[in-house]
């Protein structure tokens, strides 16, 4: 096995009054994309701040690319989108991505000709000689994620990457991600919207409270959690099927959207069990299916027990 | 050091590119102008006819000697020269307090045709006797129009007495003719062409320019600190740039900005200070200044100081203020918290100018020399007095630089942590913390 691009070793940082990350361990394999993950105040923010040399961890190391070193000092190797976005507002748009090419360590030529060739991909290049401040919310976010890439980086860092963008931009913005991973860059991105990691990722590590509760990649940990999934789509009675999928006997978990549902079946029980049950009940189906648990109910059940959580999975399912 | 370069390059850019430095730059002069060239203009137009009635009780030729020395004093020279006194002269023997009492009444009002004389003046005998003599007038306060009336009336006074000790008339003439001192200075013991008073106006500006630069560009480097902060810029840069890269490349950024503008400044003084008769006789002003038209010779030397301590003080303030700036989350917070910075250079420079310009060689100027918050002011200021000793110059630049060095230590420590905190600005004790911890 390769050597990871990042790798903790027992992480701590402590914040007066509070423990940020603790004893966190983690590996991030070469190539792909990986996401950490886990609620709001997990920890993701601080985890990246001490694996790029922003913060010293209090206790651990961490190594990048099998160097002990900052990663300031290796910021030319590393790509960073941190969550608060910012530029400079009065700058012109290229004169700002020649500078955070410089600040990355690669020379002013060089720079240059990236940001160019960039904000010809981004489709920006009429915006290049304006003021930043003269650029839409959207604009402003393409800038930064160049600004973020444009040394082409083998370590790409994104926190909350699509927090705040528009679907296009979402979109613009994921399909650069995956190109840059097909091409044996890694990303890494931290993000609470489930949907998003599930489809992007081969790698995840949930972490919540600072802790890490699950890590590995996508298709392990879905085989690990075992158990058979079952997802429903209700057409009428969704009240009665409601009713019924609180049976503990059929269903041992519920994650239920009111048109929708997805549930793990009672080890005794099978699917056609819960079908004629169903049926019998009157209760319309579009969709029964059975299919892999989702990122959420995984990432759900290992946060379980996290007070935290119970806000902020309301906003971010 | 290439991303120092890139910080400082972006910093000097930036600045000299934006609105703000355009302007103030082409404001500064016409500002500078304006300080010096409207006071004067104001004194020349604003010096109104004082109309005196002198009552006099005195006997023999007391009141026509006050009155012709009065209508003598002049204000402005040369050709713009007009009369400075409207004098009228009642003799009022024995009926003094009745005339005063009366006028009294019609004095200080707002001016019109009813309104009274600007002031009165009693001469009796007792009073040449005494040296004392009463004035009433609604001018009392004006220090200008005191000192002037006082030199006036010494003339006359000093006159009439020598005429009642029976001096002879030509004798009398020669006594009372005024002197005039012709001052030169002296340095490094050659007498030098400058005079006194050009000395003094240099010594001020210079210090006064150090003042002004220190706060003023001080100032932008904590605000443009707080900017990186407010706009959160500061997170990607500090994922490349360690906290002291980015402190020091705003600090030198910003200080060479401000060589920038003061060099223009200072060319923009030389052109007005050469021209300012000329400027001054188009708006037809009689200077009564002439300091301020002579051209200071100012030294290489002295120059050479000025700007090494100027970047010493620039370096030892500017560390502070950008640790102001990464403390605070906003502008209202710094407006407090700058307070202490901005206090330490009024005071540093109150403390130094006036016992300095008053005794240049004295012990708290030596003192102020060596203290590395004043030194920055105290040294350019007494240097333009007088060139310090060799020693003493070494001794106090390498004063400042440890000064500035632990001032720029102190203040790296509390950006690192500042930079990244958001909120409730800290407590001094948190502060504290910082700096101890690192």
């Amino acid at each position: 096995m390769p050597e990871p691009v990042i790798s903790l070793e027992r992480v701590t940082k402590r914040f007066a009054g509070h423990t940020a990350v603790e004893s966190l361990s983690l590996d991030v394999p070469q190539g792909g994309i990986f996401g950490l993950l886990g609620p709001n105040g997990a920890g993701k923010t601080t985890t990246i701040r001490v694996l790029l040399g922003i913060l010293a961890p209090d206790e651990g190391s961490v190594r990048l690319f099998g160097h002990e070193s900052d990663g300031r000092a290796l910021s030319a190797r590393i790509g960073y989108l941190p969550e608060e976005r910012g530029l400079y507002k009065k700058m012109r748009v290229l004169d700002h991505l020649i500078f955070l090419g410089e600040t990355r360590g690669i020379g002013r030529a060089a720079s240059r000709a990236k940001a160019t060739l960039w904000l010809e991909r981004m489709g920006l290049t009429a915006w290049s000689a304006r003021p930043v401040e003269d650029l839409s919310k959207g604009m402003q976010q393409k800038v930064q994620f160049i600004g973020a890439l444009l040394h082409d980086p083998e370590l790409l860092i994104l926190d909350e990457p699509f927090s705040g963008l528009d679907p296009v931009n979402s979109q613009v913005m994921k399909d650069v991600i995956v190109a840059l991973a097909r091409e044996g860059r890694t990303v890494l991105f931290s993000t609470h919207i489930m949907e998003q990691a599930e489809r992007m990722c081969d790698h995840i590590a949930i972490i919540a409270r600072g802790r890490k509760v699950l890590d590995g990649s996508l298709v392990e940990i879905k085989r690990n959690v075992g158990g058979q999934h079952i997802a429903l789509g209700f057409t009428r009675n969704a009240s009665e099927a409601s009713r019924i999928l609180q049976d503990r006997s059929l269903v041992a978990k519920l994650d239920d959207y009111g048109a929708s549902a997805e549930v793990e079946l009672a080890s005794d029980a099978n699917s056609d069990h819960l079908l004629r049950a169903l049926v019998a009940a009157g209760v319309g189906l579009c969709r029964f299916e059975l299919v892999e648990p989702s990122l959420q109910s995984i990432f759900l059940s290992a946060v379980a027990g996290d007070s935290e959580l119970s806000t902020s999975q309301t906003t971010n399912a | 050091m290439r991303k120092l370069v890139a910080v400082i390059r972006r910093e000097f850019v930036e600045r000299v590119r934006s609105r703000a430095f355009v302007i103030s730059t082409i404001l500064g002069p016409v500002l500078m102008g304006v300080m010096i060239g409207l006071p004067l203009y104001l004194t020349g137009r604003e010096t109104m006819v004082r109309r005196i009635v002198v009552l006099d009780g005195a006997s023999g030729t007391f009141g026509e000697r006050t009155q012709k020395a009065l209508n003598e004093a002049r204000v402005g020279s040369g050709g713009g020269a007009r009369e400075r006194y409207a004098v009228q002269v009642l003799r009022v023997a024995g009926r003094i307090q009745a005339v005063r009492d009366s006028l009294i009444r019609t004095m200080g009002l707002p001016k019109g045709p009813a309104s009274g004389p600007d002031g009165l003046l009693i001469l009796t005998d007792e009073a040449l006797g005494s040296g004392t003599l009463t004035y009433l007038g609604s001018n009392v306060s004006s220090l200008t129009d005191m000192e002037t009336l006082e030199a006036t009336l010494q003339g006359a006074v000093l006159a009439e007495r020598l005429s009642r000790a029976k001096v002879d008339s030509v004798v009398l003439q020669n006594v009372a003719a005024p002197i005039r001192l012709e001052k030169a200075k002296v340095t490094n013991g050659r007498v030098s062409a400058e005079g006194a008073e050009s000395s003094f106006f240099l010594s001020y500006t210079v210090s006064l320019v150090l003042y002004f630069a220190l706060v003023v560009y001080g100032v932008q480097v904590m605000s443009s600190t707080l900017e990186e902060k407010t706009n959160r810029i500061v997170e990607v840069l500090s994922s490349s740039l360690t906290p002291s890269q980015l402190m020091f490349g705003k600090v030198i950024g910003v200080g060479a900005v401000g060589l920038f503008q003061l060099t223009i400044w200072a060319a923009a003084a030389l052109y007005l200070t050469m021209n300012l008769p000329a400027i001054l006789g188009s708006i037809h002003v009689a200077s009564e200044v002439p300091t301020a038209a002579s051209l200071p010779a100012v030294g290489t030397d002295l120059v050479l100081v000025s700007l090494v301590f100027f970047l010493l003080g620039f370096f030892l303030y500017a560390g502070l203020y950008a640790a102001i700036g990464a403390m605070c989350s906003s502008h209202q917070d710094t407006q407090q918290a700058n307070a202490p910075v901005t206090m330490l250079i009024v005071v540093s420079f109150i403390v130094s100018l006036f016992p300095i310009l008053n005794e240049p060689q004295g012990t708290l100027a030596r003192v102020l020399t060596f203290v590395p918050f004043a030194a920055p002011f105290a040294v350019p200021l007494r240097y333009s007095i007088a060139p310090l000793s060799a020693p003493d110059l070494l001794f106090s630049v390498l004063c400042t630089v440890f000064g500035a060095m632990g001032s720029i230590w102190v203040a790296a420590r509390i950006y690192r942590v500042g930079i990244l905190s958001y909120g409730k600005r800290p407590t001094f004790r948190e502060v504290a913390r910082w700096i101890a911890r690192g």
